[in-house]
C-alpha cells in the first residue's frame, strides 16, 4: 500500500473558535493508483493533502506513507520524506518569478542529501519529459498557463517520487492545457506512480481509477466503507 | 557540493535576480557604513595632524633648568650651578611613569672652534643621544651620536649650519678633523638650518659633542644645566612634570617649604582643551554614526520581516520542496548577512571618498589605513546576522500548510 489512512482527525483554533475540519477520514491507495478527491470548499480536500503531504500533522488518527509511519518524525525526517517520495503539483504553478524554467526545475536538488553534481542533467531530462526543453531558460512570465504547470510536474519529478499529490492542478488552465496536462499523469500512472489529485471538475475526476468525496470532514460512503466512490459521472459533489 | 553551499548558491542568484529589493535593504546598512567609515578617516586623520604638531613645537617635551625660577629669565648667563647631576637623569628615566626619553645637557658658551685657517667662537653642547628624538631634529650630512661615541668618550662633533658654513664654506665637513680647545675633533655630522627659536637662542650658531666627552674632556665638571625628557602621553604632561619636580626635591634634600634649586618647564602653553576637543568630538562622530548603523540594521530587519511575510508562498512551497526550517533559516540569514555586506562595501566607498573630499577642500584632516574598511565590514557582518535573526526565525516557524492553503479553492 502507497498510502494507509485511518481516523484522521484536525482541528483549527482561531481565538477561542475552534474549527473541526477532518473528523475521521479513512481510505487507501495502493501503489499506481490513481485517486481523485472532490468535495464543496471547507470540506477538508486541502487540508487532508496536506497531511497526505506531510505539510502537516493530524491531531488523530494514523498515517502510513509507503509503509513508514511519519507521526512522531521530527522536522528534519518530515522534510527528506517530501523531498524524496513526495511531487507536489499545485494550482498557482508556484514557480520562483525571476527563476528560469531549468533553476525551478532544480529547486528540489538543494535539499537533497545526495551530493551529486549531475543536477543539471536530470533537470533537462524532466523538461524533456514534459516536452519543454526548447523552453529551459524562459522564466515563467514568458510561458503559458499550461507550460508553467508543465515546468511545475517537471519540478515535481526530479527526484522521482513515487507519490503525486496535485491540488487543482488545471484549475487555471484551458481546457486544451488541461488536457495536456492529464495526459501527462496518466503518464505517470502507466510508469507506476501514485497521484492522488483534488480537483472539483468531474471530468477531470473520470480519469482517475477512483474518487473520494468529502463533505464536511467525513468521506462520503456510498459503497463499502474505505473503497471511496466509483465514477459516476455527474455525481461529484453530492452526497 | 554540499546543501550548505548549493543553499547559499541560490541564495545569491536570488539576490542578484531581485535587484531592486536587494538593493533597497543595502541602502540603509550603506547610510550608517558611511557615516561610520568617514568618521574613521577624519578621526584617524585629525589625530595624525595632532600628534604632527606636538612633534613640530615640542609640545610632548618637558625641560628641567637648574637653578629656580629667578635664574630662568637670564638666559645670557650661564648658570654654572651644581645641582644638577647625571644621576638625576637616570632617575627620571627610572622611576617616572610616562617618560619616554631622556637627555642629560651640559653648555657652555665661547668655545672656539678651529679648522686650518678658520675659526668660529660659539656654544658647545654636550648631550646624550636620545637628544635629537626629544627635540625633532634631524641631521643634514652625517650621522648623529651613539652610544658607543658615549661610551668611548669619544671625540667627535656635530656642528651647527652656520658653524659648518663658517669653518667648511665649500661643504664637506664631515669626517675632518677640528681643534676645540687643545684637542681634535672628528666631525661626525652637520645639523639642518634650524633658525632662531622664541627664546633668542640660534640653533645653528652651536657645537654639539656626546656629554660624557664633554663632562669629562672639555668642561671638566659633571654638573648639567639642562635636563631634557620627552613624555609618552601629552595629556598627563603637568602630571608627569609635578612627580619630576618631586622626585627632585627628594633627590636634591629640599625641604618642604624650600625653594627648588631647579626649574620645570613645560609647554604651559599647550592647549590641553584643544586636544580634548578632537577627541570629543572624533567621539560624537563615532556616537553618530554607531546610531546611524543601528538604523541601517533595524531598516534591514523591517524590510526583511515584510520579506518573510510578501513571500509566505515562496517560503511554503521550498517546505514542500523538502526544505527543514534550518534550511529557511540559514537562507533568510544568509540573505540579511550578504544584503548588510553589499551595504557595507557601498557605505565604506562613499564614506572615504567623502573623508577624501573634505579632506582635499581644507575641511578637515584625513588618513586612511585599513581600519575603517575592518571596522565597516566586521560591524555590517555582525549587524547582519543581528538583525537577520529575527526575521530568518520568523520564516523557519512558518507553517507550510498555512502559506500553501491560502491557494486552494
Amino acid at each position: 500500500m502507497m498510502i494507509e489512512v485511518e481516523g484522521l482527525t484536525k482541528s483549527y483554533r482561531k481565538g477561542s473558535a475552534v474549527t473541526e475540519v477532518l473528523k475521521g477520514v479513512s481510505f487507501q491507495a495502493a501503489r499506481g493508483e490513481f485517486v481523485a478527491v472532490m468535495g464543496r470548499s471547507g470540506s477538508g480536500k486541502s487540508t487532508l493533502l496536506n497531511i497526505l503531504g506531510l505539510l502537516d500533522r493530524p491531531d488523530g488518527g494514523r498515517y502510513r506513507l509507503d509503509g513508514a509511519d511519519f507521526s512522531t518524525a521530527d522536522d528534519d525526517a518530515l522534510s527528506a520524506a517530501r523531498n524524496r517520495k513526495i511531487g507536489f503539483v499545485f494550482q498557482q504553478f508556484h514557480l520562483l518569478e525571476r527563476a528560469s524554467a531549468l533553476r525551478n526545475v532544480m529547486l528540489p536538488l538543494l535539499y537533497c542529501d545526495d551530493e551529486s553534481d549531475a543536477g543539471a542533467t536530470r533537470a533537462e531530462q524532466a523538461l524533456a519529459s514534459v516536452g519543454l526543453s526548447h523552453r529551459a531558460h524562459h522564466l515563467p512570465g514568458e510561458l503559458s498557463g499550461g507550460e508553467q504547470q508543465r515546468v511545475a510536474i517537471a519540478r515535481a519529478l526530479i527526484n522521482s517520487p513515487a507519490l503525486i499529490l496535485a491540488d487543482e492542478p488545471t484549475g487555471n488552465l484551458d481546457a486544451q492545457a488541461g488536457k495536456e496536462i492529464l495526459d501527462i499523469f496518466r503518464r505517470l500512472i502507466a510508469e507506476g506512480r501514485t497521484i492522488v489529485l483534488i480537483t472539483h471538475d468531474t471530468g477531470v475526476a473520470s480519469c482517475a481509477d477512483r474518487t473520494l468525496v468529502l463533505d464536511a470532514g467525513c468521506i462520503v460512503p456510498s459503497s463499502p466503507a474505505g473503497a471511496g466512490v466509483s465514477r459516476a459521472p455527474g455525481s461529484g459533489g453530492r452526497a | 557540493m554540499t546543501r550548505s553551499q548549493r543553499i547559499a548558491t541560490d541564495v545569491f542568484a536570488s539576490l542578484r535576480a531581485h535587484t531592486q529589493r536587494t538593493f533597497l535593504m543595502m541602502l540603509g546598512v550603506a547610510v550608517g557604513v558611511a557615516v561610520l567609515s568617514a568618521a574613521i578617516v577624519i578621526g584617524q586623520g585629525t589625530e595624525r595632524r595632532i600628534m604632527d604638531l606636538v612633534a613640530k613645537h615640542g609640545l610632548d617635551m618637558l625641560m628641567v633648568r637648574a637653578g629656580g625660577e629667578v635664574q630662568v629669565f637670564a638666559p645670557q648667563a650661564d648658570r654654572g650651578l651644581a645641582v644638577l647631576v647625571e644621576a638625576d637623569a637616570r632617575a627620571i628615566e627610572a622611576e617616572i611613569p610616562g617618560v619616554r626619553l631622556v637627555s642629560a645637557v651640559q653648555n657652555q658658551r665661547d668655545v672656539t672652534v678651529v679648522y686650518e685657517d678658520r675659526s668660529a667662537t660659539t656654544r658647545a653642547f654636550g648631550v646624550e643621544p636620545n637628544w635629537m628624538d626629544i627635540r625633532h631634529r634631524d641631521t643634514a650630512e652625517g650621522a648623529f651620536l651613539s652610544e658607543r661615541d658615549m661610551d668611548a668618550m669619544a671625540r667627535v662633533v656635530m656642528l651647527g649650519a652656520k658653524v659648518a658654513r663658517a669653518l667648511f664654506p665649500e661643504g664637506g665637513a664631515v669626517g675632518r678633523t677640528v681643534r676645540i680647545g687643545n684637542d681634535p675633533f672628528t666631525v661626525k655630522g652637520v645639523m639642518i638650518e634650524m633658525g632662531v627659536n622664541a627664546g633668542g637662542d640660534d640653533w645653528d650658531d652651536r657645537i654639539v659633542v656626546p656629554f660624557a666627552t664633554s663632562s669629562r674632556r672639555m668642561f671638566n665638571r659633571p654638573y648639567l644645566e639642562q635636563i631634557v625628557i620627552q613624555v609618552s602621553d601629552v595629556g598627563a604632561m603637568l602630571e608627569t612634570a609635578e612627580r619630576v619636580r618631586n622626585l627632585l626635591r627628594v633627590r636634591h634634600a629640599i625641604a618642604p617649604g624650600e625653594q627648588d634649586d631647579f626649574f620645570v618647564r613645560g609647554a604651559e602653553d599647550l592647549e590641553n582643551a584643544s586636544l580634548e576637543t578632537s577627541s570629543t568630538l572624533f567621539a560624537l562622530s563615532m556616537a553618530v554614526a554607531i546610531i546611524a548603523l543601528l538604523a541601517g540594521g533595524l531598516m534591514i530587519m523591517n524590510l526583511m520581516l515584510a520579506a518573510v511575510s510578501q513571500r509566505a508562498h515562496e517560503i511554503g512551497l521550498r517546505r514542500a520542496m523538502g526544505a527543514r526550517s534550518s534550511d529557511i533559516q540559514r537562507q533568510f540569514l544568509l540573505e540579511s548577512l550578504l544584503v548588510a555586506l553589499g551595504g557595507g562595501v557601498l557605505g565604506v566607498t562613499a564614506g572615504v571618498a567623502v573623508a577624501l573630499g573634505l579632506a582635499a577642500a581644507g575641511v578637515a584632516s584625513s588618513q586612511i589605513t585599513w581600519v575603517p574598511f575592518a571596522v565597516a565590514l566586521g560591524s555590517c557582518a555582525l549587524i547582519g546576522l543581528l538583525f537577520g535573526l529575527h526575521p530568518a526565525g520568523k520564516a523557519a516557524r512558518l507553517e507550510p500548510a498555512t502559506t500553501l492553503r491560502q491557494t486552494a479553492a
